[in-house]
C-alpha cells in the first residue's frame, strides 16, 4: 500500500503543469517504434500506467470484487499496433493488474486482445480475427481509459443481473440473489467490452456502418470465458450492429445478439432433455450519439431476455451519458443510468429477479499535459424495492500513457 | 485622363524605397535528423481501417533571422490544413500576430489543440463543412504543439517568431532565404524542440550569403 501511494505522488508530481510534449516522450515514442527500411510495415509499442482508488464500492453496482474499502487498483496497459503494407493491421492489448474487473487477485499478466484485420483497399469493408472487443453498441468506441470520461463503465456493461453462468437454473424461481452461486458467477447485459473470440465482418457505405461478429461466447460472458483457450466454439454467439448517420454529428444504430450465456462447464448441471439452446440470452439495443464541437452526448437502451426452462426474464437497461469540455484541459461529464427487471413468480408470489436501480455518475477529467490525466467521479446509486437506500461511492483515476 | 504621371510616381517611390531598403539573400543548407519514424494510426476501435499507411512529412528545420521585427501593419492569415489524417504542413513557421486558419479536408471529424504555453487553445470537434474555417491568432512566441484529440497519431508544429523573415528547408535541408535587411544578423535555424542553432553573420547586398548549419 505505501509503494502504491509512493507511486500515486510521483506519478502526481512528474506532469503538472501542460507543456510541450516533454523530451522523454518523444525519445520514448521513438524507441517504441520500428518499421522497415522501404516502409513495408511498422510496429509500435504504446500503453498507459493507470492509478484507481475506490471509495464505498459496497454501495456500488461495478464490477468491483474486494471487500477493501478504500481499493486501490494499479494497472499497466501495453499495446502493440501494427501495419502490414497496405491493407493489413494487427493489434494486441496486454494488461498487468489483480484482474480484468478490479479484485483480490495477486497481480499478473494478461493478454485482453489480439487481432488481425484485413480491408481490401477500395472496399469499405473490414475482416477481423482474434480476440477483441463487440461489435455492439457505441460504448465500446470510448471504453479505453484515456477516451472514457468516468471511470467506469455504464451500468448495462456492469451492473449484475439475477442470471448467471456456472449452473443450468431449473426455471425462473432459480434466478435472482441467493441461487446459492459465486458472486463472480452473476452476469450483466454486457459484460464490459467483452473481448471474446471470433471473426468479424465490418463495413461503411456512405452514411451507414455495419458489423456481425461470431464469437465463442456472448456478450454477457464473463472474462474467464472470453480465450479461445477456456471456451471453445461449442455454442457461438451471434451479435450486429446497424448504424446510420444522417450527419457527421448525429449517428443512431441498432444491436442484436443471440448467444448461451452458460459456460460449458454448466453441461452437467443441465436438466434432463435441455440442451444449451434453452439457455439463450437475447439482446436488443438502440443507440444514439452527438457531436459537435465541445459537447458529445451518447444514449443506449438495452432490452435483454435470458431463457430458462419455462420461461424468460426480462430486463431493461439504459443510460444518457455527456461530456462537454469546459476548457482544452477540464472536461465534466454527467450520466444517467436505469435499470428494470420483469417479475417472475417466486414461489406463492411474483418477485422482481433483479434490483431495479437508478444510477447517476458525475465525472471531472483534468488533463495535466496531453498524455497525463486525472479523473474524480461521484456515483449515487439508488436501488429501489426493499433496498431503497442511497449508495454514494467515489473513484478517482490517474492516467500517463506513453 | 492620362494615368501616365501617376504610373511616373508610382513608379519612382518604388523605386526609391527599395534603394531605402535593400534586401539580400541568404542561403546553405541545414543537417538535418536522420529520423523519420512515420507514426503507427491506432485504429483498434474503427469500423474500418482507413486505407494504407499514413504519409508524414520527412524532418526539415526552420531558418529565420532573430528578431524583433515590427510586426504587419496587415497580419497575414495561412492555413494548416488537416488532410488524409495528417496536418498540411507539419511544421509552419509564422510571424507573431498571424492567424492560422485550420481547414478539415477530411470526411470525418478533427479537434485542434494545444497545450503549450504559447498558445492554449481546443477547437473542439467540427466538420469540413463547417464554416466559418476555425481559426486562431498565435501573439506570443514560441513553439506550438498541435495535436487532433480524435487522432492520436497526428502531430504539427508551429513556429511563432518575432521576424518575418524565415524559411523551411526542403527535405534534403537547402534553404534560400529573401528579402533580408542588411546588417549584423543572428540567423538560426531551428531543427526540433531540442535543437537551435544559431550564426552570426553581416548580411550585405552583394550577391547570396551562404550560411551552413552543420
Amino acid at each position: 500500500m505505501r509503494c502504491l501511494l509512493v507511486l500515486l505522488v510521483v506519478l502526481l508530481t512528474l506532469p503538472t503543469r501542460a507543456e510541450d510534449q516533454p523530451t522523454w516522450r518523444e525519445a520514448l515514442t521513438e524507441a517504441l517504434t520500428v518499421s522497415a527500411p522501404n516502409g513495408a510495415w511498422k510496429a509500435q509499442v504504446s500503453g498507459a500506467v493507470t492509478l484507481e482508488a475506490y471509495r464505498g464500492h459496497q454501495g456500488n453496482p461495478g464490477l468491483v470484487f474486494s471487500e477493501s474499502d478504500p481499493f486501490i487498483h494499479p494497472r499497466l496497459t501495453l499495446f502493440l499496433d501494427a501495419e502490414l503494407g497496405r491493407e493489413l493491421y494487427a493489434f494486441v492489448q496486454a494488461r498487468v493488474d489483480r484482474g480484468f474487473d478490479p479484485g483480490a487477485d495477486p497481480m499478473g499478466v494478461r493478454l485482453d486482445e489480439y487481432a488481425l484485420r484485413y480491408t481490401p483497399q477500395g472496399r469499405g469493408i473490414s475482416v477481423q480475427i482474434g480476440q477483441f472487443a463487440t461489435v455492439i453498441g457505441n460504448w465500446v468506441a470510448r471504453h479505453d481509459v484515456w477516451q472514457n470520461p468516468f471511470v467506469g463503465a455504464p451500468l448495462p456493461y456492469e451492473y449484475l443481473t439475477g442470471a448467471y453462468d456456472e449452473r443450468a437454473p431449473s426455471g425462473l424461481q432459480d434466478l435472482g440473489p441467493g441461487a446459492g452461486v459465486d458472486e463472480y458467477a452473476y452476469l450483466p447485459v454486457v459484460w464490459g467490452p467483452s473481448y471474446a473470440t471470433g471473426i468479424s465482418l465490418s463495413g461503411r457505405k456512405g452514411g451507414i456502418e455495419y458489423a456481425v461478429e461470431l464469437k465463442n461466447a456472448g456478450p454477457s460472458s464473463r472474462p474467464d470465458a472470453w480465450p479461445i483457450t477456456e471456451v471453445g466454439f461449442s455454442h457461438p454467439a451471434f451479435s450486429a450492429r446497424l448504424a446510420y448517420r444522417p450527419d457527421l454529428r448525429l449517428k443512431l444504430g441498432l444491436s442484436y445478439s443471440d448467444s448461451t450465456y452458460l459456460l460449458p462447464s454448466a453441461a452437467r448441471t443441465l436438466p434432463s432433455g435441455r440442451r444449451f439452446s434453452d439457455y439463450r440470452q437475447r439482446l436488443f439495443s438502440q443507440e444514439f450519439s452527438y457531436e459537435w464541437r465541445h459537447l458529445q452526448v451518447w444514449a443506449e437502451a438495452f432490452h435483454s431476455s435470458f431463457d430458462v426452462p419455462g420461461g424468460s426474464a426480462r430486463t431493461t437497461a439504459g443510460y444518457v451519458e455527456s461530456r462537454y469540455k469546459v476548457t482544452p484541459q477540464l472536461f465534466l461529464a454527467l450520466r444517467w443510468n436505469r435499470q428494470t427487471f420483469s417479475t417472475i413468480d417466486a414461489g406463492a408470489s411474483r418477485a422482481r429477479w433483479g434490483v431495479n436501480t437508478t444510477r447517476y455518475d458525475l465525472a471531472a477529467v483534468y488533463r495535466f499535459t496531453p498524455d497525463s490525466q486525472f479523473k474524480a467521479q461521484v456515483t449515487s446509486n439508488r436501488p429501489s424495492g426493499d433496498t431503497s437506500e442511497v449508495g454514494v461511492a467515489y473513484a478517482v483515476q490517474y492516467c500517463l500513457r506513453f | 485622363m492620362s494615368y501616365f504621371p501617376l504610373l511616373i510616381l508610382g513608379a519612382t517611390f518604388v523605386l526609391s524605397s527599395a534603394r531605402a531598403a535593400p534586401t539580400c539573400v541568404v542561403e546553405g543548407r541545414v543537417t538535418l535528423p536522420t529520423s523519420d519514424s512515420a507514426p503507427v494510426v491506432q485504429q483498434r476501435y474503427e469500423i474500418v481501417s482507413k486505407e494504407g499507411v499514413v504519409a508524414t512529412n520527412p524532418p526539415r528545420a526552420v531558418v529565420y533571422v532573430e528578431g524583433p521585427f515590427p510586426r504587419e501593419e496587415s497580419p497575414r492569415t495561412v492555413q494548416l490544413a488537416q488532410k488524409d489524417l495528417a496536418f498540411i504542413p507539419s511544421l509552419l513557421p509564422i510571424q507573431t500576430g498571424t492567424r492560422v486558419e485550420f481547414p478539415n479536408y477530411d470526411d470525418t471529424f478533427h479537434n485542434v489543440f494545444s497545450f503549450s504555453p504559447a498558445k492554449r487553445f481546443d477547437l473542439g470537434r467540427y466538420r469540413p463543412t463547417d464554416l466559418p474555417v476555425p481559426s486562431q491568432v498565435f501573439d506570443l512566441p514560441g513553439l506550438v504543439t498541435l495535436r487532433c484529440e480524435i487522432h492520436q497519431h497526428m502531430r504539427a508544429l508551429i513556429l511563432v517568431l518575432e521576424s518575418p523573415y524565415f524559411v523551411v528547408t526542403d527535405a534534403n535541408g537547402n534553404y534560400r532565404l529573401e528579402g533580408v535587411p542588411p546588417g549584423t544578423r543572428v540567423l538560426k535555424a531551428w531543427i526540433s524542440s531540442k535543437a537551435t542553432r544559431a550564426r552570426t553573420v553581416e548580411i550585405e547586398g552583394a550577391g547570396p550569403l551562404r550560411v551552413d548549419f552543420p
